[in-house]
């Protein structure tokens, strides 16, 4: 059996790159730049007002309308998910799956140790993120389209870490298209 | 409903996906520095940004969101974000992205993100908001801190960007071969 290989993107980088480009202009013409995670605190924030109201309104974070209101943010985090879902079944690429190429090289057909990494690497990801006051969106692609200087401890910090723990979660390459 | 963010979000979303940002395979191919699909998008994607940025700027047409420079919890949160990125393939916004392709690995992550998300509210208070104090130099930006013109800024980060993206660039696809080589 023919092992199997890490598939192409629908587009080349110059194409994917000056499409995400152009979304980071068109943001910064018409609303702001930008950016996902802060959606998180959102969502939890509705549901802890739906159950617990007393705990937001005398918390100095979440009590603010940034976070007790769905603005545009918001919308353009449930945009996001419809844009990516529409964009995988017009390029025929919609499928359920549970694991990836690089995890199967390494890890075997393993769905449950999967989701549990899948589960805390989530949770360490929403984590840094606030602390850092945004992610990979906010702070990372928006904050040096806007040249701020928080984008320079963020960049150093994320990507020596997540490439240290890539090394040692897949060590093992697999093949490769193209 | 917010038709404006919505838009935009539909236009970004659609863009990660076809870029192959979207994607855990093509994120840790890059990390691991096998892959440089993704790098090469990113690099792309940010100095479009920038340019486009700084010509809205100079037309007075920027919505500017500039974030504190709280080095210490920055430090800590990037580092934080990395690991999970490493550990997964996703960040926020591909996470999002992947579970809508499909992914219930994603799926289970963006869970993973709305508990971290809940672990920030309730540490909060007693620890990210006093780390936020140490180190913090405000939110300020490169222009402002250095006197250097934010016009010189871009041009000095585009201009090496995109001759490093153009050298160093992959071979055409007309000399890949596109059938699969027979069995040998």
């Amino acid at each position: 059996m023919e092992e199997e290989r890490v598939r192409e993107a629908p587009l080349g980088w110059l194409a994917g790159g000056l499409l995400l480009g152009l979304a980071q202009i068109v943001a910064i013409a018409l609303s702001g730049p930008l950016g996902v995670s802060t959606q998180f605190v959102v969502a939890d924030t509705q549901l802890l007002e739906a159950t617990n109201p007393a705990y937001v309104a005398s918390h100095p974070l979440i009590g603010t309308p940034k976070y007790t209101e769905l603005g545009a943010g918001w919308w353009l985090v449930v945009g996001l998910a419809v844009g990516a879902g529409l964009a995988a079944l017009a390029t025929k690429r919609w499928r359920v799956a549970t694991t990836h190429v690089w995890w199967r090289a390494n890890h075997g057909n393993s769905v449950g140790k999967r989701l549990a990494v899948a589960f805390a690497g989530g949770f360490l990801i929403l984590l840094g993120a606030r602390f850092a006051h945004g992610c990979t969106s906010g702070q990372f692609a928006s904050a040096w389209a806007q040249l701020a200087v928080s984008a320079i401890p963020f960049t150093v910090a994320l990507f020596g870490a997540a490439m240290l723990t890539a090394r040692l979660v897949y060590p093992r390459t697999p093949r490769l298209e193209g | 409903m917010d038709i404006t963010g919505f838009g935009i979000g539909l236009l970004f979303g659609a863009a990660l996906f076809l870029a192959g940002l979207a994607d855990p395979d093509k994120m840790v191919g890059t990390l691991r520095l096998r892959d440089l699909h993704a790098l090469r998008v990113i690099v792309v994607f940010v100095l479009v940004g920038l340019v486009g940025a700084t010509v809205l700027d100079a037309f007075g047409l920027a919505h500017w969101s500039v974030k504190p420079a709280a080095v210490a919890s920055i430090l800590v949160g990037g580092g934080l974000l990395g690991v999970g990125m490493g550990m997964t393939g996703y960040c926020p916004g591909t996470g999002v992205a992947c579970a809508a392709g499909g992914r219930a690995d994603a799926a289970v992550s963006v869970l993973g993100m709305l508990a971290g998300a809940f672990a920030y509210i309730l540490i909060q208070p007693a620890v990210a908001g006093p780390l936020d104090q140490v180190w913090n130099l405000g939110k300020t930006v490169l222009p402002e801190t250095t006197g250097i013109p934010r016009a010189v800024w871009t041009l000095g980060l585009a201009l090496p960007g995109a001759i490093a993206l153009w050298v160093t660039r992959p071979g055409r696809p007309a000399q890949r071969p596109t059938q699969p080589a027979p069995a040998a």
